[in-house]
């Protein structure tokens, strides 16, 4: 023991030294020789399914990457495809119906009583999604992305921006954002006038065409919006996290449903005619968001609650809770409810009378009237091995349209003018 | 020194995630140990993403450093003896680390003691080998026989090396070297009782942390609360020889070939690294009787089984 005799005093700083060397010199090499960067995929199958109008089944594959300096690459693929029958923003009638389909090949007839679809709508989808997340510099994560989504007759481009700065250990984030979203719509049939009849006509005659034709002012129109966001997240403490978000939405340029019409009907409630909708050309929105993450004894709780109000006059509140329950065996049980209640747009209207005047902007989409909607759910979620995960969702769905104060005149005061609307979402997620 | 080791085929290279208070559990097999990775995150994906960081990086060591595998480089090194191995950079610090082990231990701690397994076998019984056997196989001993550079080792014919001594610290040290990479959140990284933590927990809490020890009844297990550093415990209470009532202890000197007298069953110790604590805890074994006075004149935290 003599030499450590002579060491005793220094033993621990010798040592320190030592280590150094070892653990400091190594972590470059041996870094790039095992952390392994994998890919983690989401794949789904989401069927739903409304009473008597839409279904639509949508597969999702998407594919997350996270490299050894933290960089993260999303990528994600959809699938949609659309079926069934929509409200075209009539009222039901007493009578029977004839409207005349938007790409003007052909007429279809709505028995009386019944809230008039069409039963055109039919669509595929699909769309491409990219996310590139990395840490910038100290305390700042920055990510760009993309969104490539295509339908028989709709594009959408989009582009966005986010940076990030963590303060405070980590325990708050601020973030801004910004997004940037082309639409262009090239309906068949083309685009509409705005406000004019619909063409109600023996298709079959040779003039038909031409007279319908008429009432088309172009084959395309696109919109451009621009989103800006705001967020801070906050750990409250080991068991709770919130957020906050402020998003500013500003869209320009065609924002009218060229397949929506509304009854013109005269003081009897009989439609005389139907004026295909329009919107204005702009609209700002502010949406605000509050989130808190709440992990319980006994499971996890995700609450939020969303508050969007725009320059239609359209506001909105939404509530969303969700509760996981984990089980010993590593499967879980999540319930979810959503509630959500819209005010109507300062120019939506269910009909409108022959004789008043007519005006600027008018529409009788029951998606921007007064409307409620709640969905239940529950999902259940299954540990396979390597840590991947099957999970299964069902959800029912309840669309309530509601007046927004216009009395229903003459005959319309015997049929549904805001039919509601059920549906059931189902979903299998696989995760691995 | 190496503990009770199973087979490695005993077990599936698979991670698992179990949640517990504050965050999640994360265990595998690796290096004859129950490894464990407790990270306080709520959030899962990056727990099972960390965890398999962990996982990866034990493996990695075990493939590369164990004497039990045939294809590691430790076995290339030692079926070699003789001739140059060629070394990458991660190896030619480990061996500098040792080599500074073995001039700070005056030569005590070294890593090729060993072949002297081939005459001692611990084994509770009274087979002590006869002083030619271990003399003759003392020829083969000696870290000061070994060459090496920054490229390459060489051991003299007949050697062998073993970095279990020091193997798994160095395993628990590097994956907090990585994990800390990740994100700053509180980890503990538990192989087979050789630990480390990192990140502060909320509140400066501590961990708490049980020794482990094969002897250990219920009224004897300790807990030591750790907030930061790493300790590392050597010994085993059922390795010896007994004959003629004398207890031959596993722990043997290098320069004698002969078991060190009166070691403590198990010592403990806390360093700043694992690997620190490692080679700290085997030093004082090696001093036997003077095991826990040599490390109080060296002001070293540690806690001692006799």
């Amino acid at each position: 023991m003599q030499l450590k005799k002579q060491n005793k005093s220094n033993l621990k700083a010798l040592l320190t030294t030592a280590t150094c060397a070892l653990l400091g010199g190594t972590v470059q090499a041996a870094t790039q020789a095992n952390t392994e960067e994998t890919w983690e995929f989401d794949t789904a199958l989401m069927h739903y399914s409304e009473t008597d109008r839409v279904s639509a089944t949508e597969v999702i594959i998407a594919g997350k990457k996270t490299f050894v300096n933290d960089e993260v690459l999303s990528l994600k693929l959809t699938f949609d495809t659309l079926t069934g029958a929509s409200a075209n923003g009539a009222v039901a009638q007493p009578t029977p119906q004839t409207f005349t389909r938007p790409s003007g090949n052909g007429q279809y007839t709505i028995q009386e009583g019944e809230t008039p679809l069409d039963d055109t709508f039919q669509d595929t989808r699909v769309q491409f999604t990219g996310q590139w997340t990395q840490p910038w510099w100290e305390g700042y994560t920055v990510s760009v992305g993309g969104n490539l989504s295509k339908e028989y007759d709709y594009t959408s481009i989009s582009v966005n921006g986010n940076i990030a700065r963590d303060f405070n250990n980590k325990n708050t984030t601020l973030s801004i954002g910004t997004a940037y979203a082309y639409d262009l719509i090239e309906p068949e049939g083309g685009i509409p006038d705005p406000l004019s009849a619909m063409l109600i006509g023996d298709s079959d005659d040779p003039s038909f065409e031409s007279e319908f034709n008429a009432t088309r002012i172009g084959s395309d129109d696109n919109k451009t919006t621009f989103d800006v966001l705001f967020g801070v997240t906050q750990v409250i403490n080991r068991k709770m996290i919130v957020q906050f978000n402020y998003s500013l939405s500003t869209s320009s340029g065609y924002l009218t449903d060229p397949f929506k019409v509304i009854s013109s009907v005269n003081a009897n409630g009989e439609a005389q005619e139907y004026l295909h909708e329009n919107r204005p050309d702009d609209r700002t929105k502010h949406a605000f968001f509050g989130q808190t993450k709440y992990h319980f004894d006994s499971g996890f709780l995700d609450a939020s609650y969303r508050y969007m109000t725009d320059d239609w006059e359209i506001e909105s509140h939404t509530f969303d809770v969700r509760y996981l329950i984990p089980f010993s065996n590593g499967h879980f049980i999540e319930p979810h409810v959503r509630m959500y209640t819209q005010s109507a747009a300062d120019f939506y209207q269910p009909f409108i009378q022959e004789d008043a005047p007519l005006p600027d902007f008018i529409s009788a989409d029951y998606r921007i009237g007064d409307l409620d909607t709640y969905t239940v759910g529950l999902k259940y979620g299954i540990p396979m091995d390597n840590n991947n995960e099957l999970s299964f969702r069902l959800e029912y769905y309840h669309q309530a349209p509601k007046s927004n104060g216009t009395e229903a005149i003459g005959v319309l005061n015997d049929v549904e003018l805001y039919e509601p609307i059920d549906a059931i979402v189902a979903q299998v997620t696989y995760s691995f | 020194m190496s503990k009770n080791r199973v087979s490695k085929t005993s077990s599936s290279r698979t991670v698992q995630c179990i949640s517990r208070d504050n965050g999640f559990t994360l265990s595998f097999f690796a290096m004859a140990s129950l490894c464990e990775v407790l990270i306080d995150t709520h959030d899962k994906k990056l727990a099972i993403r960390m965890g398999n960081v962990a996982a990866n990086e034990a493996w990695r060591i075990e493939d590369k450093y164990s004497r039990y595998d045939k294809n590691s480089l430790c076995s290339e090194i030692n079926a070699n003896a003789g001739n140059r191995v060629e070394i990458d950079d991660e190896t030619y610090h480990l061996i500098e680390f040792i080599q500074q082990c073995y001039d700070l231990s005056d030569g005590e701690f070294d890593i090729t003691s060993g072949v002297l397994r081939k005459a001692w076998f611990f084994d509770g019984s009274d087979n002590i080998p006869s002083k030619k056997r271990v003399n003759e196989l003392l020829n083969f001993v000696g870290w000061q026989h070994i060459e090496y550079s920054p490229t390459y080792i060489m051991l003299k014919k007949g050697m062998e090396i073993d970095f279990g001594g020091i193997g798994k610290e160095y395993a628990v040290d590097r994956t907090i070297v990585l994990l800390s990479d990740i994100a700053n959140i509180p980890v503990l990284v538990n192989y087979g009782g050789d630990l480390a933590v990192s990140g502060q927990k909320k509140n400066n809490e501590p961990w708490q942390v049980g020794i482990e020890h094969p002897s250990f009844t219920s009224d004897t297990s300790s807990f030591v609360t750790l907030t930061s550093g790493a300790i590392a415990t050597s010994g085993d209470a059922n390795r010896f020889l007994l004959k003629d009532g004398h207890r031959y202890s596993h722990i043997l000197n290098i320069k004698t070939g002969w078991p060190v007298e009166l070691p403590p069953n198990s010592i403990t110790v806390a360093a700043p690294k694992c690997i620190q604590a490692g080679f700290l805890a085997t030093l004082a074994l090696l001093q036997g009787i003077d095991a826990e006075e040599f490390l109080k004149e060296q002001d070293i935290l540690h806690w001692s089984i006799r």
